[in-house]
């Protein structure tokens, strides 16, 4: 994506870190801004897609006493921005074996009697980058709605944002990564033919195929690639 | 409209897209034909311009043809001087090294671990965060055969067939065959696939599959696995050292792999690792831009595990070849590169020229697709412009919702919707504008199906190897590839740890390729490069050099 | 035509009280009235460590007037007591303390202005004031003939008065009516609103067998078959904490105690697949079968946990 930084063709705004005025072209993320600038970074930034939660920045906007937070590879800049990064949220996760753990309403308390601590301020799905209804699936979390909690919190890229907004000191992305697993392992429905499929491959069933398959040249592969049925979309 | 973020040009022919739409619906164009295929591949497809390629002239892979950038970082001196490292003094000693902290170290980590290494005795090095990688961005599937009307050999013939019959055939083979082995592991790993009620997995095409057997977890699949293996990392109380790159692989006076120098990214100090194996996980080279391309992949994707494991001995393979995913975003201009998944074209998006006029079959293998894309817009000149200068055609999003309902594309591809809402488009109700994006490494370190490379020690699984997909990977086929060789690097190092015994630890190997520079007269900048550079010339010429190490 | 209302079930309806929840929605069909559960809901704010200044606290039960709101609702009902109690008292909070409405409104910005517009029901007053003693009558298909039941209130319906749901808090008789609407007998004491120790249950079981002791100890004296109760806290407490209160007196008789749903469900034989009496600590079907009052169309699993 970011191959190169973009030629000055757009306006400039002013980005203010660490108290330190900078021009930037307005078009640029807050993540490209800092590379116009001459950083090479090795902090606070990862996937540059917003899919792995390394670039968590928070920043405050002109006359605005609001305190933002967002991923660096997907914030724009803004005129008179305040900008911090915040590249790591430290968390003491829960240690468990997932083999022995039940789905049943108690568990998540168990691991992470904190988010009774909750309080519903919400600042966390405020916080949220990925616009996860944070608090929700803490309360479901806390109701024991395994199921609820494991949902919404699906698309959580553990950037940890809400933890460090959090009044009450949760953190949010373990207890959605405990709830995943366990609606995952315990509460979707196994996978039967897949169970059977492991079977077979196990037996040897396709063994002598693909042996074959292996052995077959260029040409005779060609032949049985072209003649291929493609199933129905 | 307030606030378009489409230039009038860009409307106007959306106008188009939009008069065409009902026509087009029930209209699917044909497949190429193989001939067709050839001459779109040799026209258009940036692998077959040769003047972008080099043939390596030292080194144990000798003579293999590589893109330019590739070269540059290969046919130089290394980062590390060898002469101020001292191995007297070792900073880890371990049973088993991981350099690279994706889905493929992951996996190695953990299946080494249920054969029988202790987690204390392992290390898992990576340059960023743990996780942080490909894995986590792969949005659209992994596949496996594992339906009734499916299996392994036709798993098999279409990877093979993808890959223009270049595929290493053991390689292939273990990669179709243990595929609904690691399916099921993460299943029971507790990973949210897209269900049915009774517990059927919900699989689809990708390019160039003969089967539905994409199986996903919204457009989140990486993420999910990424999380859920990182997780069980934890749990297994896995050590890890984060920020800390390797540089370079030590090896043994007997010529076996021994461990690596990594480099600690806040202290600038180097940090030695003695290892009884060795396993590379670092991932592809996304991040070289190769011809200028941009690309899908993550900020850590910079080729070192086969620049270090070269230097070590290791033979590259297929180093020729590379992905260019055919629809990466090219407006706006903030996320250009960055991957549409093939999952939107298996919905039922259509790719359309300027005219809103279909112009081949959807879902041809990505190097196809990618060549057709190329040739419509360079070629034929139906393609549009951005602003900034980017080519791109029309992905017809809308037409998703219209074939199977409202909704679907907020369902199904929450992360994509999200990621373009961010920059004012509206992908449900707006086609996308898409050009082909670098995605992926087909070529790298050879391995066998064991993933041992032929220097002893040393294990290579994932992306940086080269030969599992031949010149062309299929989607789905990289999640299982890191799967599949992350669990065999742990099975067979597991088995492989008891019986090493390594001698004197040297990093002569270094010395004698900075030797070969000399006489090579190379005045490429060292490598590995850990990161790319962005920075602009007017900054490099400013910089004071300080005593910190590069 | 069926009506609908909001319904805000409270956590433990989620899980420890399943069965409060899953015979009030069953039960409420009886009288073609339709719970609604929110789509969104929290905590109704009763149990915060964290939250000190009353003002935070607040912020739980006004969100889910909000949703009660968002969801196009003006009456909000809930089965447990203890959420009752909590969501009535922020609800008159807001009504009557404009400043701080207003500045928990502005806590809260990113949702609609909420100004105290939702009335807030327990569930035994919603069915007292919408079908009536004779309504509730009239649809009985099972009588609970010949059961004693002993009516126990503990604080949250009745205390404190702004909030209680009986015209008499000190000697209330809501529950005693019903009792008699199925067709039972009331069995009336003295500790009947007594505490049963609530959230101490945690910290100090012991203090909370003794709360125990006396209020079942009171009811048995009485010939109680059983006792009913509106909040899943006391039955926890009034049920569980039996055990430890036979340590305290070996004498206590074991009393089962049950929600007023499931007793209704009974009464009204509504069609549920169990009434979750396998769940409890005291196994209510001895003393129902005695009173020849299972069978038909109920079937209650054997299973009992201890």
């Amino acid at each position: 994506m970011d191959k190169t930084t973009t030629e000055v063709t757009y306006e400039k705004v002013k980005i203010i870190v660490a108290n330190t005025e900078f021009e930037v072209p307005s078009n640029l993320t807050i993540m490209k801004a800092f590379e116009y600038l001459g950083w090479r970074l090795d902090r606070g930034v990862g996937c540059r897609g917003g899919f792995c939660g390394a670039c968590s920045t928070i920043y405050r906007l002109k006359g605005d006493h609001k305190l933002y937070t967002g991923l660096a590879c997907a914030t724009k800049v803004e005129d008179g921005m305040i900008v911090a990064q915040i590249p790591i949220s430290p968390a003491n996760k829960k240690l468990y074996d997932i083999e022995s753990l039940k789905a049943v309403p108690n568990t998540m308390l168990e691991f992470y009697p904190e988010i009774a601590r909750c309080i519903s301020c919400n600042t966390c799905t405020k916080a949220c980058p990925m616009d996860i209804e944070v608090m929700d699936y803490v309360q479901a979390a806390l109701r024991g709605d395994i199921a609820l909690a494991a949902t919404l919190s699906f698309d959580c890229i553990m950037c940890g944002l809400c933890a460090t907004r959090c009044p009450a000191e949760i953190t949010q992305f373990n207890v959605g990564v405990l709830a995943r697993r366990l609606y995952g392992r315990y509460i979707q429905p196994e996978y039967k033919q897949m169970t059977k499929r492991v079977k077979e491959i196990e037996k040897g069933k396709y063994d002598a195929e693909l042996e074959k398959l292996m052995k077959t040249d260029k040409k005779g592969l060609a032949k049985l690639y072209a003649e291929r049925v493609r199933e129905k979309a | 409209m307030v606030n378009d973020p489409y230039p009038d040009y860009m409307r106007e022919s959306i106008k188009i897209v939009e008069k065409t739409r009902e026509k087009r619906l029930k209209v699917t164009m044909d497949h190429c034909s193989p001939d067709e295929i050839d001459d779109v591949l040799n026209n258009y497809h940036p692998d077959f311009i040769k003047a972008q390629k080099a043939s390596l002239r030292f080194g144990v892979s000798k003579g293999e043809v590589v893109p330019l950038e590739v070269a540059k970082i290969i046919e130089t001196k290394s980062v590390l001087d060898p002469k101020k490292v001292d191995l007297n003094k070792i900073d880890f000693v371990v049973d088993l090294l991981i350099i690279g902290g994706g889905g493929a170290g992951a996996n190695a980590a953990l299946w080494a671990i249920k054969n029988g290494v202790k987690a204390e005795n392992i290390l898992i090095a990576t340059k960023l965060r743990m996780g942080d990688s490909n894995t986590t961005m792969a949005q659209g599937g992994i596949q496996a055969a594992v339906r009734e009307v499916d299996s392994p050999a036709i798993h098999y013939l279409d990877a093979i067939g993808g890959g223009h019959y270049e595929n290493d055939p053991p390689l292939t083979r273990r990669l179709v065959r243990d595929a609904p082995l690691l399916l099921q592991w993460y299943e029971k790993l507790g990973m949210m696939f897209d269900k049915f009620d009774d517990g059927t997995m919900d699989a689809i095409h990708g390019g160039g599959t003969s089967r539905k057997r994409m199986h996903f977890a919204k457009d989140f699949t990486g993420a999910e696995i990424m999380k859920t293996l990182r997780d069980e990392v934890f749990n297994k109380e896995i050590p890890i050292i984060e920020f800390s790159p390797a540089v370079e692989l030590i090896k043994d006076d007997k010529g076996q792999v021994a461990g690596a120098v990594l480099l600690n990214l806040d202290s600038k100090e180097y940090i030695t690792v003695k290892a009884k194996a060795t396993v590379v996980t670092t991932g592809g080279f996304g991040r070289l831009h190769i011809q200028g391309f941009p690309t899908s992949n993550h900020y850590g994707a910079t080729f070192d595990g086969c620049v270090m494991g070269y230097r070590a001995g290791a033979p590259l393979k297929l180093m020729k070849s590379v992905q260019y995913h055919p629809t990466g975003a090219a407006f706006p201009e903030q996320i250009v590169g960055l991957l549409v998944t093939e999952k939107v074209r298996g919905k039922g998006a259509q790719v359309l020229n300027k005219n809103g006029e279909q112009f081949c079959f959807p879902l041809e293998t990505r190097d196809v697709e990618a060549s057709l894309i190329i040739r419509e817009c360079g070629g034929r000149n139906n393609g549009l412009v951005t602003p900034s200068g980017q080519p791109g055609l029309w992905l017809d999003s809308p037409l998703i919702d219209q074939i199977h309902g409202e909704g679907t594309i907020a369902k199904n591809f929450a992360a994509m919707v999200r990621q373009f809402e961010r920059f004012g488009v509206n992908m449900i109700e707006d086609p996308i504008l898409i050009y082909p994006t670098l995605h992926y490494q087909n070529g790298g370190l050879a391995i066998d199906e064991n993933t041992a490379t032929a220097v002893k020690n040393l294990y290579a699984a994932g992306e940086v190897c080269g030969g599992t997909h031949g010149s062309n990977r299929l989607m789905g086929n990289s999640l299982l590839e890191i799967s599949v060789f992350g669990r065999a690097a742990g099975i067979t190092t597991a088995k492989s740890i008891p019986k090493v015994s390594l001698g004197k630890l040297t990093l002569d190997h270094i010395t004698k390729y900075n030797a070969l520079c000399d006489e090579h007269k190379v005045k490429n900048p060292p490598s590995p490069i850990l990161f790319p550079d962005y920075s602009r010339q007017e900054h490099k010429d400013r910089i004071i050099p300080t005593n910190f190490l590069v | 035509m069926t009506e609908k209302i909001a319904y805000y079930p409270g956590c433990t309806a989620k899980s420890y009280a399943k069965y409060m929840d899953l015979t009030a929605r069953e039960v409420m069909k009886k009288f073609d009235i339709e719970l609604v559960e929110l789509t969104r809901w929290t905590c109704c704010g009763t149990f915060f460590g964290l939250a000190e200044d009353n003002l935070t606290s607040q912020l739980a039960p006004m969100r889910n007037m909000i949703r009660t709101r968002e969801d196009g609702f003006t009456d909000l009902t809930t089965t447990c007591s203890m959420c009752y109690n909590t969501l009535k008292r922020a609800n008159i909070l807001i009504q009557n303390d404009e400043e701080k409405a207003s500045r928990l409104n502005a806590f809260m910005y990113e949702e609609e202005d909420y100004e105290g517009d939702v009335r807030v029901w327990h569930l035994l007053e919603l069915l007292l004031e919408k079908v009536d003693i004779a309504g509730i009558a009239k649809k009985i298909v099972n009588p609970l003939k010949g059961l004693k039941v002993a009516p126990y209130y503990g604080c949250t319906l009745l205390r404190p008065k702004e909030v209680t749901i009986d015209k008499n808090p000190e000697k209330p008789t809501i529950l005693s009516d019903l009792i008699f609407a199925l067709g039972a007998e009331a069995v009336e004491t003295p500790y009947m609103t007594e505490c049963c120790g609530s959230y101490l249950t945690v910290k100090d079981k012991h203090l909370v067998a003794d709360r125990t002791n006396r209020i079942i100890g009171s009811a048995a004296r009485r010939e109680a078959d059983l006792l009913v109760v509106s909040c899943p806290l006391c039955q926890f407490n009034l049920d569980r904490r039996q055990k430890e209160a036979r340590e305290l007196n070996s004498a206590l008789p074991e009393i089962p105690v049950v929600y007023f749903t499931q007793l209704m469900a009974l009464a009204l034989g509504v069609d549920v697949k169990e009434l979750g009496f396998h769940e409890h600590y005291v196994d209510p079907t001895p003393v129902l079968r005695k009173r020849k009052l299972l069978g038909t169309p109920m079937k209650v699993p054997v299973k009992v946990k201890k």
